[in-house]
This record gives C-alpha cells, sequence and structure tokens, in this order.
C-alpha cells in the first residue's frame, strides 16, 4: 500500500543569491495512512517549513512531495490544518468557526452541524458552540480549531506546534484530547512539536530534524501500546525513550555546531 | 520553595515612601471632576484678565459676554449653524465610502497598489488648505465647491486606516485561507473587511474633524451663509464676542459628530466582538 504522505528529497532555499538561506535539504520519509507522526527539533530547524510545504502553503525549491499518491502543487481540501494560534474569526460564534471550511467548499452548512457538535463534544466543549472565541480561553479555543480541522473529514491533518502558545497544564488536557481524538478517527497526523514528551506520548513515529542544512536526522518507532493513556508518562520506558531521544537531538545540534565552527 | 508570605514583606504605614498630594487623585473623585473644574479655572482667569485689566471687548471679550451674545443672536447663530452642519455631514459621509472603496481596490489590485499608492502619500504632503481657492475657480461659489474640498481633505484619513487595517490580517489566518481554497475576493469580503472596522473608526475620528476644518475653510473663502462666514463677518466689525460665540457653537458641532462616530464604533464594535 503506498504511503499517506511521501516526502523525496525535499529542499527549501529561501532568498536567492549570498541572502540565499537553506532551510530543509533532502528530507526523505514517509506516512502510512492512519499513523501519528511527529516532527521535533529545535526552533528554527525547519520543521513548521517542511509542514506547510507539505500543507501546498509553501513553494518547494526541489525533491517533490506526495499526499494521497498525487503531487502536491496547491493546497488541498483533503488537508486539515491546525495553527500555532486558534485562527478563529472573532465575529463568529464557535460552531460557526467550526463550520466556516464548509461554507467556503459550498456545501451545506446544515449537512455538518449534527457533526460540528459532535466534535465539540469530542473536545468536551459542548457547551461553546454559540461562544464567540473572545469568551473562550485559549485552550478552548484552540479545541475549537482542532474541531474546524477534523469538521470536513480530511484524510490528513497537519498540526504546526498546535500547544505550544498554552501553559503546561492547558497543555496536557490538549494532549489527552488529542489522544482521545486519534482513536476516534483515526486519521494520518504529521504534529510539529519541540516537546519531547508531547512527541512520545502522541506519536506511532517520531521524525528528529535537525544540522545544518536541516534535514531528518533519525527516524524512531515509539512501541507503546493504543489506546494510549497520559498516565504512560511516569512509566520507565517512556522516561527512558525521552532521555534518548535528547541524546539524539543533542547529537545533532553538535554535529551543527561542529560545523559552524569548521566554517567559522 | 516557600513563598514569602505577603504579612512579612509588608511595610508598616507611615514608613513606606509618601507621594506628593499632585501625584495621585483621592479614589472618590469622579473622573470628569478635575477636566470641568480646570476648564472652569481657565474661563475665571480669562474673565478676570479681561475686566480688571480693562481690556477692549473688540480685543478680547470675557467669557460672560460672549455666552450673552451667544443667547442673544441665537437664532442668528442656528440659522447658519445648519449649512455648516449639513455640508460637514455630506462631505463626511461622501468620504467614508470614498476611502474604503479606494483602500478595498489598493489592498485587492497590487497593479493599483503600486500605481496609485505613492502617489497617494505624495499626495498626503501637500498643504491642501492652499488649494481651497481653486476649488471655488472650478466648482463656484455654492455648496458643492465646498463639499467637494471637505470630502478632499477628510477622506484620507479614512483611505490609509482602512488600507491598513484591509492588511492586519494575520499570517497563519490568511494560510488558513489559501488552505481552503479561498479567492482574493473571498479573503477581502470574508476575512479582511470585517477584520478592519477598529482601523475605520480611528480614521472617521481624524476625519469628521477635518470634514469640519474644510467646510469652514470654504465658508471664509467664499459664501453668504455658515458660521465661517459668520465669523468672518464677526471679525471684520470687531464683534469679537459674536466670533467667538459661532466658535463655540463650532465646537458643539464638532462634539456631536464625533459622538456620532464614537456610538457607531461601539455598536459595531459589539456586533463584531473586537476584544
Amino acid at each position: 500500500m503506498q504511503p499517506e504522505i511521501s516526502c523525496e528529497r525535499v529542499r527549501k532555499i529561501y532568498g536567492k543569491g549570498s541572502a540565499a538561506f537553506e532551510a530543509v535539504n533532502a528530507a526523505t520519509f514517509a506516512v502510512e495512512k492512519g499513523e501519528f507522526v511527529s516532527l521535533l527539533g529545535p526552533s528554527g530547524c525547519g520543521k513548521s517549513t517542511l509542514l506547510m510545504m507539505i500543507a501546498g502553503l509553501e513553494t518547494i525549491t526541489g525533491g517533490r512531495i506526495f499526499a494521497g499518491g498525487s503531487p502536491i502543487d496547491e493546497p488541498r481540501a483533503e488537508i486539515g490544518i491546525v495553527f500555532q494560534d486558534p485562527t478563529l474569526l472573532p465575529w463568529k460564534t464557535a460552531l460557526q468557526n467550526i463550520l466556516f471550511p464548509i461554507e467556503m467548499m459550498h456545501r451545506s452548512r446544515t449537512d455538518y452541524i449534527e457533526r460540528a457538535t459532535e466534535l465539540l463534544h469530542l473536545v468536551r466543549l459542548p457547551e461553546a458552540a454559540n461562544k464567540r472565541p473572545s469568551q473562550l480561553s485559549g485552550g478552548m479555543k484552540q479545541r475549537v480549531s482542532l474541531c474546524r480541522a477534523l469538521i470536513a473529514d480530511p484524510a490528513i491533518l497537519l498540526m504546526d506546534e498546535p500547544f505550544s502558545a498554552l501553559d503546561a497544564i492547558t497543555r496536557d488536557d490538549m494532549n489527552i484530547v488529542l489522544l482521545e481524538l486519534w482513536e476516534r478517527f483515526r486519521k494520518t497526523v504529521l504534529f510539529v512539536t519541540h516537546s519531547i514528551r508531547e512527541a512520545v506520548l502522541l506519536s506511532d513515529r517520531i521524525l528528529i530534524m535537525g544540522g545544518r542544512p536541516s534535514t531528518i536526522v533519525a527516524d524512531i518507532r515509539v512501541p507503546f501500546a493504543r489506546p494510549r493513556h497520559f498516565a504512560i508518562g511516569d512509566t520507565a520506558e517512556f522516561n527512558t525513550l525521552c532521555s534518548a531521544l535528547r541524546d539524539e537531538i543533542t547529537k545533532a545540534r553538535g554535529l551543527r555546531m561542529q560545523r559552524d565552527t569548521d566554517h567559522g | 520553595m516557600v513563598e514569602p508570605s505577603s504579612s512579612s514583606v509588608a511595610v508598616p504605614r507611615g514608613i513606606g515612601p509618601t507621594r506628593a498630594w499632585f501625584v495621585r487623585l483621592p479614589t472618590q473623585v469622579p473622573a470628569l471632576a478635575l477636566p470641568v473644574a480646570t476648564a472652569f479655572l481657565f474661563l475665571a482667569a480669562w474673565q478676570m484678565i479681561a475686566v480688571l485689566g480693562h481690556i477692549s471687548p473688540a480685543i478680547l471679550p470675557p467669557p460672560t459676554m460672549v455666552l450673552a451674545r451667544l443667547t442673544e443672536n441665537f437664532s442668528l447663530i442656528m440659522k447658519h449653524t445648519y449649512p455648516t452642519t449639513i455640508e460637514t455631514l455630506l462631505a463626511f459621509g461622501i468620504s467614508i465610502p470614498l476611502g474604503i472603496a479606494l483602500a478595498a481596490l489598493l489592498v485587492y489590485s497590487t497593479v493599483a497598489q503600486q500605481a496609485l499608492y505613492p502617489n497617494i502619500i505624495f499626495f498626503q504632503l501637500i498643504p491642501k488648505i492652499a488649494l481651497a481657492p481653486l476649488f471655488i475657480v472650478w466648482l463656484g461659489i455654492g455648496p458643492s465647491s465646498r463639499i467637494t474640498f471637505s470630502v478632499f481633505i477628510c477622506f484620507f484619513p479614512i483611505l490609509i486606516a482602512t488600507a491598513a487595517g484591509l492588511r492586519a490580517v494575520e499570517t497563519n489566518m490568511l494560510r488558513l485561507c489559501r488552505s481552503l481554497r479561498m479567492s482574493e475576493w473571498q479573503v477581502l469580503v470574508r476575512i479582511r473587511f470585517p477584520t478592519s472596522p477598529p482601523y475605520i473608526f480611528s480614521g472617521m475620528k481624524i476625519s469628521v474633524t477635518l470634514a469640519i476644518i474644510g467646510v469652514v475653510v470654504g465658508e471664509f473663502i467664499a459664501s453668504q451663509q455658515g458660521l465661517g462666514y459668520l465669523i468672518l463677518f464677526a471679525s471684520s466689525r470687531q464683534q469679537t464676542d459674536l466670533a467667538l460665540a459661532c466658535i463655540a457653537v463650532l465646537c458643539v458641532v464638532g462634539l456631536l459628530l464625533y459622538g456620532l462616530v464614537v456610538v457607531a464604533e461601539k455598536a459595531i464594535t459589539a456586533l463584531y466582538d473586537f476584544r
């Protein structure tokens, strides 16, 4: 079976001539259908750039990206995206915000109201349907944004550091909500994060990005069974895997620092 | 770590730094009391200087004299207030859709932006008041020349503010729109316009005062009616009290129009929930 997402030697260069900056180079990986994969790395390692290229929102300088078997050259309706900020329209209610993609796809909103309500229940926000974003907390807004990404039943869900602007406690809540949502829909998810624990808790596989120019430096399978619970974070296996990942990241950064001194 | 309790760091009364009496108001004084009191103090000083200094009323009539003139000639002043107010409202009313439409064109079309925007900025630098006599030459001495001139000077702030508002949409919001395959037109109508009211209103607040200036300047140059005309007329006869009475009424008109914008802003803000 062909993978849901595949990247072949993907490259991104910003700018031209002497000002050119190579953000991503030779990133090659695949995500199977129904797999939850995290892109993990320090800030500025090009993981968001890579995600935006897969979303069709950034041009690709080199290599190829396929989604559902066909090459990505523009944004697609069957890809749902969650950004770091909730990007809700302040003049619409939570329900109207969730139905906004449906409206833009010229589909009948009434056909989707039931699904929108179900999604709000799944993210434990049933009372928020008729509230404006200004009446919701940061975590609540991001949950509404999650519902919006799922409303049109996309094959792929791309998440760009969706919880990194939230406080630690809310972030844990969001991880639990996302685990439950994934169990319910089993979407193909590509999740960008710089939190090692978050990546281990949520993912089937973790791709570590690093180096300069940045690329995929490690591809690590997370062995924990599904359905997962937040409590696995307290087990020894979980923490062993976290420290192994931390070593990998340090190694990738060490490589980068060494290269910097070579050039310098 | 144990946080130190607040009582252990509290400074006993009377030992902490004391502030001079004019730094902070007692909390029970209403917010409006101080500015009103200051204004009355100013008027009282004016009265004292004018009366005790034996200054000719043609130079500086005391406020009481201005007030007396205002009540005495109220119907005359109102007769001239009417055209000034109507012309200001018309000019302001025309400049709002004009400014917003031009801003939308600039944001929607790259060609329009490149062709027009530098010229608009250059136009901003012209002291536009200097062009007022030419509007009389072009459009005659009727209301149309005054209204046109007023629109000419007061639509710029709305244009500039609206253009800024239409561009104030966040990067990720625009990415979301692109991922939903929305057209530029859809983004303009569905996202950019509903985002821009706070910007448009800040432009309108500047614009409404310019609209009055435009009309009054027009009346100075060539008119047989309006408060601008009456001020000029009174000044030429050294009726300084009448001129000041007219200016007081102009202030009230300006305040009312500004209030109108604030009320509209409150209504729209509540509707669109910008917080």
